[in-house]
């Protein structure tokens, strides 16, 4: 008997990812967003949650996604992490997935390089995959407090992240 | 150590803790006060005082080592012999170090420090003097000392007895104090101490009366013991109650209690306030002694402890003996109406709910307004307006009180200093005067704390290298001695703190020349530097660390850390300084850390806010008055040349004629202008941190929400206008700009090229 893994799942591009149901704090709509000066073009700023300060990420701009515009379909899924609250930009929340532990595998270790470091594990549900991404690794700020100059390098850098520690924390 | 298992005893430490600083910091600087008059007996017995408090606190707390090491320190002041010595001061230090380790180290659980280097030097000074060797006996040291070092001596035995008493309730333990304070068994009423002696002539000859009080307490009375305070305290108020019988433990205390009153009032009104309705059956006055005729200054007691400005009958009827050993209930009996002790969290959860309510206010205020352009004859508007302006008026004084919560005297800092600046002056063998001003400016506790490190950073600096050996200072004509003051006033939203030495001052030239060095600046650059351009050297990381620097300039080992701390604050420092005359420092701290006023402005269709005490003032330009100096571009308002920050995109050739909006803003002592887009207005903002794992900019020193949700960033300028600086470009007619533009804005532009500043 295997434990089920309680995955939100949304779209980005044409991928299922996934988020540990218990990392998500809620789901809006794109209110207006606050650019920051000087920070990475996917930190698109921060915005007024219920007066609370949240800073945004685009999760399309972080994959890689050139022009991503903001469409009415898109959605912040605000996610906690370490105490504090991180909204990310996606196409479009779906549905609740559950997922069998031992239907999750490893990352291939391709995905390790490039912006992908991120990446726990896939799952498979009824013949889809969903890429499973790990909040800590996405939110760290070795991860974000790059600028853009720099940060092919830096990402670049981080190809020998611990792989294990990603798996570990993917899988709760 | 025995450790108080109970959530009482665990408050009494917390409270100890926290009293006890105040008491090392007195230590301190009666030590300081000893130093310069050696051999003041005054002094001594004000330290032997505060030592005493000290360990009846440590004692009642169960803090055995810091008690009993008090105890020997205390009884060696007592010594008459050895209360002369220099050598005290030196061991107050001392002690004091040692004191606040152990507290420390009691607070955190961890290991005691050694205290034996302390307790030879103790022994040492005992033993030194020849008539030391052999201690007088307590009975015989009272007679031949004065009263007061007589309450000194019998207080040794008073504690241990303090100690036992000190479980019960708050009330006994002040009764147990005071009785126990004299006899263990004081059944005998015509047996005075004589202390009590001493403290009822000082009352006869100070113009009172000393009455002797039997109150015959109510046998049907519930809590006799507590009859007994209230008893107590109602004859406080009509005079000085010299003694109480019998100990509040001895079986005899339920039934009566006798007291030695020094009073100016009659003997009827003495009966009438002790006689209280259930507790007191039957009172007995009898004259022990008549008043005489010349009364005497009260005054001769300076006021020792607290109590004395909050309850001054009582206060100094304890004067002159030591306080009770259980203090810190004392204290607090004594000052609970006036002081609360509040955790600062508390405060700080009102302020931020001060702080939603102010943003609700705005978003009420947004609302009427579109109210009232929709419906702008509605009779309802009115109404709403008075309702409004009220509420705003109240939340302004709600905040306003608020914010005088969090205000502390910057003396809390202040005091620190003395020490440190006798300290540090030993180690480098210089003679400083430390003066200090202005200690009662309130300043917010969260900056007062912030401001600590960077202002022990000045102050030190200013000692080892602002003012010189005491030859040097001769050979030029300057006083031996070299003054260093620390000052503290308002000004206007601000509070500005400074540090002012009078001694060599900083040489520019020097430190031009170690800026070419370190590759800072180029020597045609130095040279046309200003002063005070240059001075801003050795606030920058790097050229303060290196150890040449230090000898050459004489300052600034971690002057970044200074201003990294001040620009974290959104305060400013500047210095000033004059080639053997001396450096002055200036911090200007703004009075509060929460809110501020801002002034709102767009660039780039987004809105952004700086503190409105940065604006000097809004000038309204065209694009042509813009000229070009060397990659800068400047702006001639009056007759000053005013170099111009543009946050946003540069110039298109299209728009030359364009009207500009140019704020002149203040950082530090120099002027820049800003160009915006346009102005939104003045706002009160409730500043709230931006998420810094995620955003590492130091270009935003935070957020804010307005009433109708915007999110607004806070610039902050000291950081805006040090990126224009360092990333001046090298290409000539490139102008910096751009400061403020995000990655998209980059891109629309890079789509539609715009030729880069005005070539």
């Amino acid at each position: 008997m295997s434990r089920e893994l309680h995955i939100v799942g949304f779209k980005v591009g044409r991928e299922t990812y996934g988020v540990p149901i218990t990392s998500l704090h809620e789901i809006v709509r794109v209110p207006e967003i606050t650019a920051v000066p000087d920070a990475p073009d996917y930190l698109e700023g921060v915005i007024n949650l219920r007066g609370k300060i949240v800073s945004v990420m685009d999760l399309r701009k972080r994959f890689g996604e050139k022009q991503a515009t903001l469409r009415k379909q898109n959605r912040i899924l605000v996610v906690e992490h370490a105490g504090r609250l991180a909204g990310l930009i996606v196409d479009s929340a779906s549905e609740v997935l559950k997922i069998p532990a031992d239907a999750v595998e490893a990352p291939p270790a391709v995905f390790q390089e490039g912006g992908l470091n991120c990446v726990t594990g896939l799952g498979k549900v009824a013949g889809r995959l969903v890429v499973l991404l790990d909040m800590s690794k996405l939110l760290a700020p070795g991860s974000l407090q790059v600028s853009s100059e720099t940060a092919e390098k830096k990402t670049a850098e981080k190809k020998t992240a611990p792989k294990a520690e990603a798996r570990g924390a993917g899988a709760r | 150590m025995t450790n108080p298992p109970d959530e009482r005893g665990l408050e009494l430490r917390e409270l100890f803790f926290e009293t006890s600083l105040e008491l090392l910091q007195a230590l301190n600087e009666e030590a300081l006060k000893l130093e310069k008059k050696p051999g003041d007996e005054e002094i001594v017995r004000v330290i032997r005082r505060t030592v005493h408090t000290l360990k009846g606190d440590a004692a009642a707390c169960g803090l055995r080592e810091l008690s009993e090491l008090a105890h020997q320190f205390e009884d060696a002041l007592s010594l008459e012999s050895t209360a002369t010595q220099t050598a005290v001061a030196e061991i107050a230090f001392a002690a004091a170090d040692v004191f606040t380790e152990m507290i420390a180290a009691y607070r955190n659980g961890t290991k005691l420090p050694s205290t034996k280097n302390l307790s030879k030097k103790i022994t040492d000074l005992t033993a030194a003097p020849a008539s030391g060797k052999t201690r007088r006996t307590r009975k015989a040291a009272a007679k031949t000392t004065t009263g007061k070092t007589a309450a000194g001596k019998t207080s040794t035995g008073r504690t241990s007895t303090g100690k036992t008493s000190t479980s019960k309730t708050s009330i006994s333990k002040t009764c147990a104090a005071k009785t126990s304070a004299t006899r263990a068994s004081a059944k005998a009423v015509a047996l005075w101490t004589e202390y009590e002696k001493v403290a009822m002539t000082k009352a006869q000859t100070s113009g009172l009366a000393v009455y002797h009080v039997v109150v015959k307490i109510d046998p049907h009375c519930a809590m006799p013991i507590a009859g007994r305070q209230l008893i107590h305290n109602a004859l406080a108020a009509v005079g000085q109650v010299i003694a109480v019988y019998p100990d509040a433990k001895s079986p005899a205390a339920t039934k009566h209690v006798e007291f030695v009153l020094a009073s100016s009032q009659t003997v009827a009104q003495i009966t009438a306030k002790g006689r209280i309705p259930t507790i007191s059956e039957e009172v007995t006055i009898e004259l022990l002694l008549e008043a005489k005729a010349a009364p005497q200054a009260a005054a001769d007691q300076p006021a020792l402890d607290p109590e004395a400005d909050a309850n001054p009958p009582e206060a100094e009827a304890r004067a002159p003996e030591a306080p009770a050993p259980a203090a810190p209930f004392g204290t607090v009996a004594a000052t609970q109406e006036n002081v609360l002790r509040v955790e600062a969290s508390r405060i700080d959860s009102v302020l931020n709910l001060v702080g939603e309510l102010i943003i609700g206010k705005s978003m009420l205020q947004q609302a009427l307004n579109e109210f009232a352009k929709r419906y702008p004859k509605e009779l309802l508007r009115g109404k709403f307006g008075d309702a409004m302006a009220f509420q705003a008026r109240v939340l302004n004084d709600l905040q306003r009180s608020v914010m005088k919560i969090r205000m502390v005297p910057v003396d809390q800092l202040f005091r620190r200093f003395p020490r440190m600046v006798r300290d540090v002056s030993r180690q480098c063998g210089r003679e400083v005067e430390l003066d200090v001003s202005g200690q009662d400016t309130d300043l917010d506790k969260g900056i007062l704390d912030a401001i600590a490190e960077p202002l022990t950073h000045l102050v030190r600096n200013a000692v080892s290298h602002g003012i010189e050996p005491p030859e040097e200072r001769r050979k030029l004509g300057k006083k031996p001695h070299g003054t260093i003051r620390l000052n503290a006033y308002h000004h206007g939203n601000q509070v500005v703190v400074e540090v002012i030495d009078d001694g060599r001052g900083i040489d520019a030239q020097k430190i031009r020349a170690k800026a070419i060095e370190l590759g800072m600046t180029n020597a045609e650059e130095a040279a046309r530097m200003t002063e005070a351009e240059v001075l801003d050297f050795i606030f920058r990381p790097g050229f303060s660390t290196a150890e040449q620097v230090t000898e050459v300039s004489g300052r600034g080992v971690g002057m970044d850390v200074v201003q990294s701390v001040l620009h974290r604050l959104k305060a400013s420092v500047s210095v000033e300084t004059r080639p053997g005359q001396g450096t002055t420092f200036r911090l200007k701290l703004p009075l509060t850390l929460a809110i501020i006023k801002a002034l709102l402005f767009w660039v780039e269709q987004r809105l952004y806010a700086i503190p409105l005490n940065a604006v000097l003032e809004i000038a309204r330009t065209f694009e042509t008055e813009v000229h070009q100096v060397d990659n800068y571009e400047v702006l001639q308002l009056r007759n000053q040349v005013l170099p111009l920050l543009r946050l946003g995109r540069p110039v298109a050739d299209g728009e030359r004629k364009a009207k500009l909006f140019v704020l002149v803003i203040t950082v530090g002592e120099r002027k820049y202008g800003l160009i915006v887009d346009l102005l939104e207005g003045e706002e009160e903002l409730v500043i709230k941190a931006l998420d810094d794992h995620t955003f590492h900019t130091d270009l935003v020193s935070g957020a804010s929400i307005l009433g109708d949700g915007r999110v607004v960033l806070i610039l902050n300028l000291p950081a805006v206008v040090e990126h224009v600086a360092r990333s001046r470009p090298t290409e000539l007619g490139h102008c910096n700009s751009g400061l403020l533009l995000s990655h998209t804005d980059r891109a629309r532009m890079a789509l539609t090229p715009v030729e880069g500043g005005q070539a």
